[in-house]
């Protein structure tokens, strides 16, 4: 199998990078950014199976991503405390590390399930307004909890954020290996997802939904476990947030208000709604435009220009320059870089043989 | 080519037609579609359903496929057709071309082939059944990794004929193949429509088009206003000119 021969050396590079890596990028920033643009291709390829692939205008994305991050924080911290505290080895994070995300995906999948259910009933705007209203529950939730309070949901730390158990800061565990690892894998289970049958009466779905039961897909079930997939993509994701090495020690609710869920859709409709090369394309773009802005925003000609004038907002200079770029991209393609074309990395020769031998 | 090789065995039909409608009443809110249909369809054979625009066509494929709740007796295989909903009918072996080329779009023609194969996908059978289609209709075989969309009308229509084909159904429902397609491809389309009943699939034909109908099938079926006018050999039917002028339009 040559994919999985593929799979393995892109493992092994990731175990490469997760001794290396701070050696061969010493900016502790750029570190962070490559490891954050791996963590949004998760974001926005879990999006993708919802808002992609199966047509469903969701945007509360950010509250997976929150349940996520959340769950995988706790795990993080209590199964450290558990193994004595102390380093963050490579050794323990092969414990650490899978239990986290998978009681994120587990969690985040769940709440997927719950939501899901009214899309059965929904569509388009109202849609959206129950994911956005999901999301914006669990961000209000966890933020008004009053510190000092005994019950639970307090000792997620309210507005100030959780930052591990006793305060002791998230033990950050997931290093190059198991953010790029996941990223990989996660970029290849999309890919099969989409190819897969499974996949296409998803798609089909969203085209036309009589036509796709007349054939015998279930749309409830579909649609139902779309959500869940996605959901659970969204909560690995917002694990790896959490627990990422150069990446803060503490969660918040605030990030995962609107705008993260609005970088989210962007990131998706910006490399073409439902394309899996799309998905890793768009959030590569998003990523790190929002670090060229702040770069700009960095530089001596805009530091002057603040100084001079007191009242200039520099993060709506940002908010303008992403708004001039998406409303140009949307102009000169209008559904997105890709469509729902996918970059073939493999021949149609190839591609052939493959679709003869798939069950 | 042999397109009647159902994956699943051949129903069991104790002596019953494959398909037996009796009394069938479907209502759109207070709109009265369908006021007692009644029909059958024996395995291996072709009948034809025809009628005036409004007058019940459709709406009958559409309560077969499930796809429309109804009242009256269903039956299809010996069974009660009546509890099922679309899913589980498509899985019983009712497979449905439906009306206006209801393909789709965004996905390849590949795609949709596959689709249609989503109750069984046995691989095997899957690449057989394609194979077999994509010899009646050579057409599809070159636009294999072309989106839905960019066929013409014709194309369309031979893809939604194929896809329901995929499923290798007991009985195929085919609602206006001609709808809005030129005459030189509806020709074309009914020759494969023949090609297939040939090879002992059993289909239920609906039809504007009375004259290709009644050429295509062995029995037919007149609809008027949701019930029924006449019925009778095809041959029979096509002969008799004031059929044609009182029931069917012209």
């Amino acid at each position: 199998m040559k994919s999985a021969r593929g799979l393995l050396v892109a493992l092994a590079i990731a175990l490469l990078a997760d001794f290396t890596l701070d050696r061969v990028i010493p900016d502790s920033s750029v570190r962070q950014l490559a490891m954050l643009a791996c963590c949004n291709m998760v974001v926005a390829l879990s999006l993708n199976v919802i808002n992609g692939m199966a047509g469903q205008f969701s945007i509360g994305h950010a509250g997976f991503l929150a349940l996520g991050a959340y769950v995988a924080a706790i795990v993080a911290s209590h199964v450290h405390l558990a193994l004595g505290g102390g380093d963050v080895t490579f050794a323990r994070s092969l414990i650490v590390v899978p239990a986290s995300l998978a009681l994120a995906a587990l969690v985040a999948g769940a709440f997927g399930f719950l939501v899901g259910l009214p899309s059965l009933r929904l569509r388009g705007d109202y849609l959206a307004i129950v994911t956005l209203g999901f999301a914006e529950i669990v961000r209000l939730v966890i933020a008004t909890a009053r510190a000092g309070d005994q019950t639970w949901l307090a000792k997620l730390g309210g507005q100030t954020g959780y930052a591990g158990a006793e305060d002791a800061g998230i033990p950050l565990y997931a290093g190059p290996f198991w953010i790029i690892g996941i990223t990989v894998l996660a970029i290849v289970v999309a890919w099969r997802l989409k190819m897969s049958g499974w996949g296409r009466s998803i798609r089909a779905l969203r085209e036309d939904e009589i036509a796709a039961a007349a054939v015998g897909v279930d749309p409830t079930r579909a649609k139902v476990t779309a959500f869940v997939v996605s959901a659970a993509g969204g909560g690995i994701a917002g694990g790896m947030l959490a627990i990422m090495r150069d990446g803060t020690p503490i969660v918040q609710p605030d990030s995962f208000g609107f705008q993260a869920t609005f970088d989210a859709v962007t990131m998706v409709i910006l490399g073409g709604s439902g394309s899996v090369s799309g998905a890793v394309v768009g959030s590569l773009i998003i990523t790190l435009s929002v670090k060229a802005i702040e770069l700009l925003q960095a530089t001596d000609a805009v530091q002057a220009l603040k100084a001079s004038y007191e009242s200039l907002d520099l993060n709506a200079l940002r908010m303008m320059i992403y708004a001039a770029l998406l409303v140009t991209l949307m102009i000169l393609r209008p559904d997105g870089i890709f469509g729902e074309r996918e970059i073939r990395l493999f021949s149609r020769a190839k591609r052939d043989r493959a679709d003869s031998t798939r069950a | 080519m042999n397109l009647a090789h159902p994956t699943r065995k051949q129903p069991d039909l104790h002596g019953e037609p494959l398909l037996a409608i009796e009394n069938l009443h479907v209502h759109y809110g207070g709109i009265e579609a369908l006021k007692g249909v009644s029909l059958h369809v024996d395995a291996g054979e072709i009948v034809a359903l025809v009628g005036a625009n409004g007058a019940g066509k459709s709406t009958t494929l559409k309560a077969i496929a499930r796809l429309v709740s109804s009242s009256g007796t269903l039956r299809y295989a010996a069974r009660d057709l009546t509890s099922l909903n679309a899913e589980a009918a498509a899985l019983a072996g009712i497979s449905l071309g439906p009306e206006g080329r209801a393909i789709f779009p965004t996905l390849t023609v590949r795609e949709n082939l596959e689709l249609g194969a989503y109750g069984h996908r046995d691989a095997s059978a899957m690449k057989e059944t394609e194979a077999d289609v994509v010899a009646l209709f050579p057409r599809l075989g070159e636009r294999m990794q072309q989106s839905g969309q960019t066929l013409s009308g014709g194309e369309q229509q031979m893809l939604a004929i194929g896809r329901a084909l995929m499923a290798r159904p007991s009985l195929l429902l085919l609602d206006e193949p001609s709808l809005g397609i030129a005459p030189k491809l509806t020709e074309l389309i009914f020759e494969a429509i023949s090609t297939i009943a040939k090879s002992g699939m059993t289909i239920l034909l609906v039809e504007q088009n009375t004259r290709v109908a009644l050429s295509a099938s062995a029995r037919a079926y007149v609809l008027r206003a949701g019930e029924n006018a006449l019925e009778g050999s095809s041959e029979d039917l096509a002969k008799r000119d004031d059929v044609r002028a009182a029931y069917l339009g012209g």
